[in-house]
């Protein structure tokens, strides 16, 4: 890819996550072909895309599931694929990541979904503090009264925003969202959105969020990356991004309008 | 570089499912082979039936496995060549003159190859031995044996009635009785056929003892056993009679041909007669009688728990003809 | 384009595959047992998979073990009959059921009933990307779902296991009791003199060998299932019929192994 179409806006001393010349494949498939870009701290990037170009892939490869064929993958300074399970899981500590389908715990109510990574993770709390935390997060998403539901009797919508909050409870500093408001409605959309910002503004984050959904890009984004083909083919604030005159950045955009 | 690793997990895999497939074929062979190290001798062995007797049994000496039945194949006109396959650690406890029979590994058990006696006057057996049989006798040969000998019995008691008949009647002394070569044949064979039905009798009460001792074993069904003994023990004191009787017959015809080759003295010849008479009529009766008791015995034995299944079959083809 | 495929395989892809798949079972079987040693060690969910497991079984275990009892009783009757030998009725079932039928059958029922279930447990929680959120929330979900689960069944079978010989042996009790009237006590005095220590050992070893298959089979199958809700399925049936498959010549191994135990 030719780098001088990259245009970086934020200049930040500090990256938190960066990301040189990352190659993936599965099989034949081919998903990733060089991703370079750098998520600087207290940075939002939204990352817009064609369904299937690895949007996900990326997420799961910052957070150590899959491992690169290709390139660097440095996080908070450390790079992900070299980790031992240790190491890989103290990294991991600080990385919420919020699931593209939630992946609520099924078997346990929303109490239990939200206090389990706690519990697992620090050892000897008392009661009273993980019921704390519990509530702080909830509170966080608004869903005060699901305590005790299952996650198979709450909408879409709440299951996004209870995944959300199981990532929050571990006070993470990078926050990955994938697709945080596919198939919500407006109103439930917006409520995200701001959760997004909030969770930035609150728990000083920098996340990735990854969608189709530009409102939501404009929204949450410091920076957009358009993502084509395995591969980043803007990345800078949203207007420039979309003041390009690029066909393949047109077509996504009037794409989005039409829906 | 993610090809080569899947080639590589290929290929390990393959390893660890090849790694695996002789680690069970091997625990499940190694088991059956594990005999096949130890040093081997073939020994033969001839009978007239195997009663069931498999490739495989076990051979036992003294209680202890020492190895199994290489093959069977027929010999001769209806006799069984087993080859035995024995563990040469054992070869110096078998003698030329052990001897070899057939029996269960308990009541329902397996049959096996059993080896015993032998003395140390005979030499080790060697590769390709034959070691002798001793007739091993089922529950039908016991009985069809023992019938055959009693009727025998009753066929030689007739000859001797007619014998006694004839003295008693008074028809010529007992030198004429005695140069009348036909009559003279006849107590001569009588006798000799008496002597043999005798020994057989105690043959066969040797194998019944070994039988009854087999079967009192502990563990198997004390009760009924008892009846057994008893009914085995009253066969056998029955046969002991006979047997006595045969020899007295046998001392009384070789007094009789001493006498009469004395003939300087008719009186002494009279009296003899006379004598011999009476003694040849007593054994006459007792002969009977004994043979009496013999069949009542086998017909108790008809009812006893252990020779039911014989029986039992007889029994069933008459009902059939029902 | 053929040449590139033929040269991509070493034998074909079907071959590849299963070889593949020997070498992932290899290596998951030799990761459960490094990992069964290292903390943490969940006691807690090991226990109450334990009695998930055990509750889920139970019921038709007793079923099973009850009738197989009375049938292999009533089965084998009449040929000891023909010797006068029922009072061997005891001594007889006791060995086989303590040494073969109790373990066999309360293998094959928990591969049914908890391998398959383990399978699709498993199996939904891995395509619902459940197992993935474990893991970045630095839950290692091998430890917590599948080392737990191994070990529950590793322990559960072989207490089941000697409890569908008890309601084997007291089946086969019924059955005796209905025909000789004979007491409970010299019953289990005649089934019991016959067994020994050897058998309850070798029958306890073989269950925990079954429990281990059952637990890593439905684990394996499920924590590698594909293809979304049909994977579930697939990983379900596949966890059963593997698991009985190797239940199977597991018993051949453990029969011919504690044979040279027995006689050396
Ligand atoms: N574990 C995997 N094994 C094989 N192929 C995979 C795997 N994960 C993803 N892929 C493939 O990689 C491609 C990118 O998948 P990915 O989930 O990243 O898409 P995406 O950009 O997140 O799409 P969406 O917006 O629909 O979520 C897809 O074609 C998918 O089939
Ligand atoms: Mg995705």
């Amino acid at each position: 890819m030719d780098k001088s179409r990259l245009q970086h806006i934020i200049n930040t001393d500090e990256s938190v996550i960066s990301i040189k010349g990352l190659y993936k494949s599965f099989e034949d498939l081919e998903v990733l072909k060089g991703i370079d870009f750098n998520l600087f701290k207290g940075e939002n990037i939204a990352v817009l895309g064609k369904s299937g170009t690895g949007k996900s892939v990326l997420i799961k490869i910052i957070v150590g599931l899959l491992k690169p064929d290709e390139g660097e993958v440095y996080v908070l300074g450390q790079q992900v694929d070299k980790l031992n399970r240790k190491e890989l899981d103290a990294l991991r500590l600080r990385i919420g990541f919020s699931f593209q389908h939630s992946a609520l715990y099924d078997s346990m109510n929303v109490y239990q979904n939200l206090a389990f990574p706690l519990t697992m993770n620090i050892k000897n709390l008392s009661k009273k503090e993980v019921n704390n935390a519990v509530d702080e997060v909830l509170d966080a998403v608004g869903l005060m009264d699901k305590l005790n539901q299952m996650p198979s009797d709450l909408s879409g919508g709440q299951k996004k925003r209870i995944g959300i909050a199981r990532t929050l409870i571990l006070k993470p500093e990078i926050m990955l969202y994938d697709e945080p408001t596919s198939g919500l409605d407006p109103i439930t959309s917006t409520e995200v959105i701001a959760l997004i910002n909030e969770v930035q503004q609150q728990y000083n984050t920098s996340s990735i969020i990854i969608t189709h959904d530009l409102t939501c890009a404009k929204n949450t984004g410091n920076r957009i990356a358009m993502m084509l083909d395995g591969q980043f083919l803007r990345i800078g604030k949203f207007e420039e991004v979309f003041d390009s005159n690029d066909e393949e950045v047109k077509g996504f955009f009037n794409y989005n309008f039409i829906q | 570089m993610n090809k080569t690793s899947n080639k590589r997990a290929v290929i390990v895999g393959l390893f660890i499912f090849i790694g695996l497939l002789f680690l069970i074929a091997g625990i499940l062979i190694v088991g059956n082979l594990r005999n096949t190290f130890k040093d081997k001798m073939k020994v033969v062995s001839l009978f007239d039936d195997v009663n069931g007797l498999q490739k495989g049994n076990n051979i036992w000496f003294s209680g202890v496995k020492i190895g199994t039945v290489f093959n069977l194949q027929f010999y001769g006109e209806s006799q069984v060549k087993v080859i035995l396959n024995i563990e040469t650690s054992a070869q110096q406890y078998i003698r030329k003159d052990s001897k070899v029979k057939i029996t269960s590994d308990g009541i329902i058990g397996k049959k096996i190859l059993v080896i015993y006696g032998g003395t140390s006057k005979s030499n080790e057996v060697q590769e390709g031995d034959t070691l002798e049989v001793e007739k091993s006798f089922t529950s039908e040969d016991m009985i069809n044996t023992l019938q055959e000998n009693n009727k025998n019995i009753l066929a030689i008691t007739t000859d001797f009635k007619v014998i006694s008949k004839k003295l008693v009647a008074g028809e010529g002394t007992i030198g004429k009785f005695l140069n009348d070569n036909s009559v003279y044949s006849n107590i001569n064979a009588a006798t000799i056929s008496l002597q043999n039905a005798s020994e057989k009798a105690q043959k066969l009460i040797g194998s019944l003892a070994a039988f009854s001792e087999g079967l009192n074993k502990k563990g198997t069904l004390a009760n009924e056993l008892t009846t057994d003994t008893i009914i085995f023990n009253s066969i056998k004191t029955t046969v002991l009679q006979l047997q006595s009787i045969a020899d007295t017959a046998a001392v009384f015809i070789a007094n009789l041909k001493q006498t009469a080759s004395n003939p300087n003295s008719p009186i002494g010849v009279l009296l003899h007669d006379k004598e011999s008479g009476a003694r040849l009529k007593e054994t006459i009766k007792n002969l009977e009688s004994s043979s009496k008791k013999l069949d009542e015995d086998l017909e108790a034995a008809q009812h006893n728990f252990l020779l039911r299944g014989y029986f039992k079959k007889k029994a069933k083809s008459s009902n059939a003809d029902k | 384009m053929i040449n590139n495929n033929t040269k991509k395989y070493i034998f074909s892809r079907g071959i590849d595959d299963y070889f593949t798949g020997v070498h992932k079972a290899y290596k998951f079987t030799s990761l459960f047992f490094k990992e069964v040693i290292k903390k943490p060690f969940h006691i807690r969910e090991v226990i109450n998979q334990c009695f998930e497991i055990g509750i889920r079984a139970l019921p038709l275990i007793t079923l099973t073990g009850f009738i197989v009892g009375i049938v292999f009783t009533k089965q084998s009757r009449p040929s000891l009959e023909d010797f006068g030998a029922t009072s061997w009725l005891p001594s007889l079932i006791g060995i086989a059921i303590v040494r073969a039928l109790g373990p066999l059958v309360t293998a094959l029922i928990c591969a049914g009933k908890v391998g398959s279930s383990i399978g699709a447990e498993l199996g939904s929680m891995k395509v619902t990307e459940q197992i993935d959120a474990m893991e970045v929330s630095a839950i290692n979900p091998f430890k917590y779902l599948v080392v737990t689960r191994v070990l529950a069944t590793s322990i559960t079978i072989p207490i089941l296991a000697l409890y569908c010989s008890c309601v084997g042996l007291f089946g086969s009790y019924i059955n005796v009791h209905t025909e000789e009237t004979s007491s409970i006590i010299s019953f289990y005095q005649d089934a019991f003199s016959t067994i020994s220590f050897l058998d309850i050992f070798t029958g306890v070893v073989k269950s925990i060998a079954y429990g281990l298959t059952i637990g890593l089979v439905g684990c394996y199958k499920g924590y590698n299932a594909t293809q979304g809700t049909r994977g579930v399925g697939k990983a379900a049936n596949q966890a059963v019929v593997l698991s009985m498959f190797l239940i199977f010549i597991e018993e051949v191994i453990i029969v011919q192994v504690s044979n040279w135990i027995r006689y050396f």
